[in-house]
């Protein structure tokens, strides 16, 4: 009696994780990537828009020699770009309105927004 | 400058400072010697410079999610030494013997880990700003006013805590390394969202209009609690895992004492 | 260990940078705040200055029919290098601060040397941020009405940033130095602060043990005054129950007295009247009963000499004296008991002048030579030397009995302590006040003893040391 619940559940959460997978990688997949360039602490293009509800990856290349933190309170990310490196932030999915982001090193030049329509 | 350097300063020191003067006043509680602080202190910072000298190949790690990852991981290894430290607390608040040799070795561990993960981007930051002349200044005096506003407000949290009575003093502890513990699996789901190990979802709930994350409170609560204004549900559910988790071990330790308790007065009684 | 002054400095300091610091970052919030709005108000002027010099200029060509949007950007003269800043204005392209353009229906009229071709900001009246030349610039864009035209004037905002930080850091720098200094300062006062309680701490611990005289209290801070007014509540008691037991011993001792001087008196009769020498048993029981009441005479005796040459007790004004005359009238007095035992003594050295006082030496002397003659065994000899130096006069007593171990010279003095306990050797009558009498009349003439290892006589030597200015 025990043993056979216990076979239940195991097999229960198996199934649950190959969903998640399999969920995951059809997410993945249709993932659109937009590009972000750092050049002399000022992102390009400062401005960037995405659909609504949908999972996007930011790849953020660090064209300058310092590292810079991106960084949005509004999107809960913070991450560091190395100098002269690229990184990888995944946002989304996000109801429509405007994210500010910005350098977290260089605050007044590095400013830009995402905006979900 | 000035000003983003202090925030970014205060809120790394903060954070580390609140969890060093809970476990300094703790462990003068409970009557540890006092030389594990040192020890943690040093290889704090000399893991602070490992880590920020060697992010960019840290980076690369896991298809470039490896900073994520990693932060992640430091995280959840502070959080379930959090949880053993708490365990050992409660353990030595019901009047049981502690080893002391093991928890002065957990501590360094948290501190150690703590001072890595914020010490590294610290060290990140000076780097990068202090490339132009510029802004020495401003981010030097900047630094200064936010390591000391937080070392300051460790420091009075520190008298606070270590002034009050033993019993209350280990309970509020206790409270607050919990509070601080479900925080770190709350930021630690954060970085592996952002790293997309964890599904993204839709936030929960928005509550920056009422408490924005960028507020000086919206800061101290996010260093004591990990607030968050926009949780998904897989973050809001980690983190009341993360609370239940440690107070359902301590709820099973209450009962088995109290019942050993019982079990041992019984035959005394007869 | 906790320390009040490390707490109050750290406490202290802590909060005062906190709020220092808190003050200060709002300080600098504002005046960036201010700064940015002059700058921004400075923007707002260009525009308007250009606008109406270029107004003026725009009308004046049209009435001479010439078509402005014919002059030509590139020429000299559609060049207008802003040079606003001189520091600013430089050979490379980026040190630009200021750019403007002016716009009529789409078409640019005129344009800074350093300002793009394309609209810089949208066309809508008020300040923008925008991105272009790889950098960020603050826009305000001017519509003027009369003349139809658009006036867009921008600055760079990091420079912009820069010169306001720099004079805003000038007013919190003084903050953040005077930090350290605040805290050296704080720890200063605090240490002087607590200095009462210090010199109170210090005042305790330097008490000897016997000074019971209480603390002062005038000049203790309000907070002391009740530990001082407790302290001397304390001492006062102790000072009346030492009194008691002292006064109790002496009354006992003089009361003692007469009672001993008649079982004496009674006990020479009694041997008298029974014919001893026919009862050994009698006779036995008989000696046994006059050596103890001749203890307990001594020990009476013993124990008001210590009471009266106790330091409370004495009164009585120091003299000069002959301590050399005074051994020689001891010996002379104590010679019946050294003749007994076939003791040598010899009396050796000069007349030495101390001050000090008659009966209280004369006792000295008595205790010390009763104890050689006491522990030295038949036969053997006992030298007194009296010597004197620049500063000091020096009494030596030495025997040549069996000595004292050195681990025991400490406790000697010690009253009612006798060498080897109560199976003393000797067999002699004692009490061990002996040398605690000795002790304190020394101490009374602030003299010091010491006892040691006779070099000739390889006995025990005990040694004073008067102070020759003597006691005041």
């Amino acid at each position: 009696m025990n043993a056979a619940m216990i076979n239940k559940t195991s097999f229960f959460i198996l199934r649950v994780t190959i969903i998640i997978f399999i969920c995951q990688s059809i997410v993945y997949a249709a993932t659109p990537v937009i590009d972000i360039e750092i050049r002399n602490h000022l992102f390009i293009p400062s401005e960037i828009v995405i659909p609504e509800n949908t999972k996007v990856k930011l790849v953020i290349h660090n064209h300058d020699e310092t590292d810079e933190e991106f960084e949005s309170y509004e999107l809960n990310r913070e991450k560091v770009i190395i100098g002269q490196r690229k990184g990888i932030i995944f946002i989304g999915p996000l109801p429509a309105g405007e994210y500010p982001f910005f350098g977290e090193f260089f605050p007044k030049t590095a400013q830009g927004k995402v905006i979900v329509k | 400058m000035l000003l983003s350097s202090v925030i970014i300063v205060l809120r790394e020191v903060l954070e580390a400072a609140l969890l060093f003067s809970v476990l300094i006043a703790l462990s003068k509680q409970m009557g540890l010697n006092s030389r594990w602080i040192i020890w943690s202190l040093l290889l704090g910072v000399l893991g602070a410079f490992t880590y920020g000298m060697n992010i960019n190949n840290v980076s690369e790690w896991f298809d470039g999610v490896g900073q994520e990852v990693s932060n992640a991981l430091m995280q959840l290894t502070i959080y379930f030494m959090l949880v053993v430290f708490m365990l050992m607390l409660y353990h030595f608040s019901c009047k049981q013997k502690v080893s002391k040799f093991p928890l002065s070795l957990i501590m360094i561990m948290i501190i150690l880990l703590a001072i890595t993960r914020e010490g590294a981007e610290i060290i990140l930051y000076f780097f990068s700003v202090t490339h132009s002349q510029n802004y020495y200044m401003a981010v030097l005096v900047g630094m200064t006013i936010g390591a000391s506003i937080g070392i300051s407000i460790g420091i009075l949290f520190y008298y606070l805590l270590s002034n009050l009575k033993p019993e209350r003093s280990i309970f509020i502890g206790l409270v607050l390394l919990l509070l601080v513990s479900a925080g770190m699996i709350s930021q630690a789901s954060l970085l592996l969202i952002q790293a997309d190990w964890l599904p993204s979802q839709l936030p929960l709930w928005d509550t920056s209009e009422l408490l924005s994350e960028k507020s000086v409170t919206g800061q101290l609560l996010y260093a004591l609690l990990g607030y968050e204004a926009t949780p998904t549900a897989i973050q809001a559910g980690l983190y009341l895992l993360g609370l239940i988790f440690p107070i359902s071990i301590i709820m099973g330790l209450k009962f088995t004492y109290t019942r050993k308790k019982i079990l041992s007065d019984r035959p005394t009684k007869q | 260990m906790k320390s009040i002054r490390f707490f109050l400095s750290i406490v202290i300091l802590s909060t005062i940078t906190l709020m220092a610091f808190l003050s200060a970052l709002n300080g600098y919030r504002d005046s960036m705040t201010k700064a940015e709005q002059l700058f921004d108000s400075e923007l707002m002027d260009k525009a308007h200055l250009l606008s109406i010099v270029f107004s003026a200029l725009h009308i004046k060509n049209k009435s001479l029919n010439t078509d402005v949007s014919l002059i030509d950007l590139e020429s000299e003269s559609g060049k207008i290098d802003n040079g606003l800043t001189d520091e600013t204005r430089g050979e490379d392209f980026n040190d630009h601060f200021f750019a403007f353009q002016i716009w009529q229906n789409d078409q640019l009229l005129l344009r800074s040397l350093h300002a793009p071709e394309t609209a810089i900001s949208q066309f809508k009246q008020g300040f923008q941020d925008i991105n272009f030349f790889n950098h960020r610039w603050r826009a305000y864009s001017y519509y003027n009405q009369r003349s139809n035209l658009w006036i867009i004037t921008t600055e760079r905002k990091d420079i912009r940033y820069v010169l306001a930080e720099n004079i805003v850091l000038e007013t919190i720098l003084p903050v953040v130095i005077m930090l350290p200094f605040l805290g050296i300062l704080i720890w200063s006062i605090i240490t002087y602060g607590l200095s009462p309680l210090r010199t109170l701490a210090k005042e305790l611990g330097s008490k000897r043990a016997d000074d019971l005289t209480p603390l002062a209290i005038d000049k203790q801070p309000v907070e002391l005054i009740q530990v001082v007014n407790s302290t001397n509540d304390l001492l006062k008691r102790l000072k009346a129950s030492f009194f008691r037991e002292k006064r109790f011993a002496s009354d006992a001792a003089h009361e003692l007295r007469t009672p001993i001087s008649a079982i004496k008196v009674h006990l020479h009769n009694l041997s008298h009247l029974i014919p001893l020498p026919e009862l050994p048993s009698a006779k036995n029981s008989f000696l046994q009963l006059q050596s103890s009441v001749d203890r307990m005479g001594h020990l009476v005796e013993q124990i008001l000499n210590l009471n009266r040459t106790s330091a409370e007790q004495y009164v009585t004004r120091f003299t000069e004296l002959d301590i050399y005359n005074i051994a020689q009238d001891v010996i002379v007095k104590e010679y019946a008991h050294f003749e007994e035992k076939q003791l040598k003594i010899a009396l050796e050295g000069e007349h030495c002048h101390i001050n000090g006082e008659q009966f209280a030496l004369e006792i000295l002397l008595q205790n010390l030579l009763t104890n050689a003659c006491k522990y030295t065994p038949e036969g053997g000899s006992v030298l007194v030397n009296i010597s004197s130096d620049d500063n000091n006069v020096y009494l030596n007593v030495e025997d040549s009995g069996p000595g004292v171990p050195e681990d025991q010279y400490e406790r000697l003095f010690d009253r009612f302590y006798r060498l080897n306990g109560d199976c003393h050797t000797s067999g002699t009558i004692g009490c061990g006040l002996g040398l605690a009498i000795v002790q304190q009349i020394v101490e009374l003439h602030h003299a010091k003893i010491s006892l040691g290892q006779s070099s000739f006589l390889n006995g025990l030597l005990v040694r004073v040391i008067f102070p020759k200015e003597g006691a005041k």
